[in-house]
């Protein structure tokens, strides 16, 4: 047999459910900064991409490539490693006074999953027919408020579903966090784990969080579409 | 709905029943197999690393193993393991025995069982040259470790105000100490030991003389797998008779290595 007693009372209450209950907030801290700063991030290199300035979309290729095709948990070390031979030693020495992990866990969040929703935005701005936006510049709008007021409002709506997709999957890859040492939901259980080898209950505690996350993730992105928006689900 | 329902079942039995198979008798069942699987760990000279010409794991730990399986008659499989992962990889029958540096403790002992005590050491720090003469020192300080050890709960009994961070594995925990990201990385003396000896600026660093735990290492084995510990026990029980042990000890950690460790224990029964 398993020889596996299930004892649940260990994660519901005391010590160990505060340390779950500290990770759970972690997680959504770290989530939720990461999906607004990596959502304007990736709006802002969408446009660049677009741009008619040469210079400034190659940029915004070179950027979208760069992070896209490189693994997440390199650019997590990379930000809190490597960062350190890059800048001045007084900026090193406040960081590690004040703790960098968490910093550098959402800028490397920011970053990769930017890299992402540039590219979903900018698919959903193809998607427009470029008829719409030779109207808007011929109506005397320049290109950013053409893109301001005509053609994202609408490309913003067609790149939802895949938007949620990529809050989702930052939600979940925010658990890569740990290995920095962010005490995070995947962390505490682990910690969880290694204190009680109770890891079955731990882990599907952090299972049931992270399915609650994303659930709540979508409803909200949902909830906006419908009210907001007003797209409704039969359209 | 219930069809996929009935096929989850079966499949959840399927999973138990090919577990069942596995906490046999492992003594019985290697020797069938003609191989031992170990897991150990593969960045922690010299307990089990890397050697860089013969791209093999090495060490003490391995050795020890390779003695084992040698009186066994079977081959050694070596399987990386880490700190946080050693143990469920036992219980699920992915290794038959670990060989990781593992401290022996009343909580580990209730899931798994243990050999006799192959190692002796102490929980220590390392750090910045100077920086630190008493554990007063490390107070609200950041002190690095690695994940799913026991040097965790102990930082955290002798010095509640620091914050201790734990990372994957030991290099990085050493990393962060170098760029300043803590002020202390904290283990076994002996893994320690073996840290500094490969750190490429060891001048900057010491050990302290602060011991804050007792760490005896066993090798580890799947609880009430009698036949099998029994037979570790009485293999190493022989190393230590027959010498075997303390030439192992001073291959790894005697005067002719970098680490100058006097060995002060004996492999005893009981222990």
């Amino acid at each position: 047999m398993l020889n596996y007693t299930f004892d649940w009372s260990i994660i519901t209450s005391g010590k160990y459910f505060d340390w779950l209950l500290s990770g759970l907030l972690m997680t959504l801290k770290l989530s939720a900064l990461s999906i607004v700063l990596a959502f304007l991030l990736g709006l802002l290199i969408a446009v660049m991409r677009m741009s008619h300035n040469r210079p400034v979309r190659w940029i915004a290729h070179a950027y979208l490539e760069f992070f896209r095709n490189t693994p997440l948990l390199v650019q997590i070390f990379f930000w809190y490693f490597g960062s350190y031979k890059i800048l001045p030693t007084v900026i090193n020495d406040w960081l590690n006074e004040t703790g960098f992990e968490f910093a550098a866990a959402a800028i490397a969040l920011t970053i990769y999953t930017s890299a992402f929703i540039a590219e979903d935005i900018r698919s959903g701005v193809l998607s427009i027919p470029k008829e719409q936006m030779e109207a808007a510049r011929s109506a005397g709008f320049s290109y950013l408020r053409s893109m301001q007021y005509i053609i994202l409002p609408q490309a913003i709506r067609i790149t939802i579903p895949p938007l949620v997709n990529q809050f989702l999957n930052l939600a979940k890859n925010s658990s890569l966090a740990m290995t920095i040492g962010v005490m995070e939901m995947t962390y505490q259980a682990r910690q969880v784990e290694s204190y009680t080898f109770k890891g079955f209950e731990a882990f599907t505690a952090a299972t049931v969080v992270y399915l609650v996350l994303s659930i709540v993730i979508t409803s909200l992105v949902n909830l906006y579409n419908e009210k907001v928006l007003n797209v409704h689900k039969a359209a | 709905m219930k069809k996929l329902a009935t096929l989850f079942m079966i499949m959840a039995l399927a999973a138990i029943t090919a577990k069942s198979a596995l906490a046999g008798d492992t003594l019985a069942e290697a020797k069938k197999k003609g191989v031992l699987v170990v897991g150990c760990k593969d960045s922690l000279p010299p307990f089990g690393y890397i050697d860089e010409k013969s791209r093999q794991i090495v060490g003490y730990d391995i050795d020890f193993v390779n003695a084992i399986a040698k009186k066994m008659g079977v081959k050694v499989e070596l399987k990386p393991v880490t700190s946080a992962s050693r143990m469920p990889q036992l219980q699920e029958g992915h290794i038959d025995i670990i060989a990781a540096t593992m401290t022996k403790n009343a909580e580990r002992a209730k899931v798994i069982d243990f050999s006799h005590t192959y190692f002796f050491t102490g929980q220590k720090f390392i750090t910045k040259k100077g920086s630190v003469k008493s554990l007063k020192d490390l107070d609200g300080k950041r002190i690095g470790t690695a994940k799913g050890s026991t040097s965790e709960q102990n930082v955290k009994k002798a010095i509640p105000t620091a914050t201790v961070l734990s990372f994957d594995d030991y290099p990085q925990a050493f990393l962060a100490l170098q760029q300043g990201k803590v002020a202390a990385v904290t283990t076994d003396e002996a893994i320690l030991a073996g840290i500094l000896a490969k750190a490429p600026n060891k001048a900057q660093f010491e050990i302290p003389n602060l011991q804050i735990s007792d760490e005896p290492y066993g090798l580890g084995m799947r609880k009430g797998d009698t036949n099998f510990v029994n037979f570790v026990n009485k293999t190493i029980l022989e190393m230590e008779k027959n010498g075997e042990a303390a030439k192992i000890f001073d291959k790894w950690f005697g005067p002719n290595t970098q680490f100058h460790l006097q060995r002060n224990f004996k492999i005893t029964a009981g222990k």
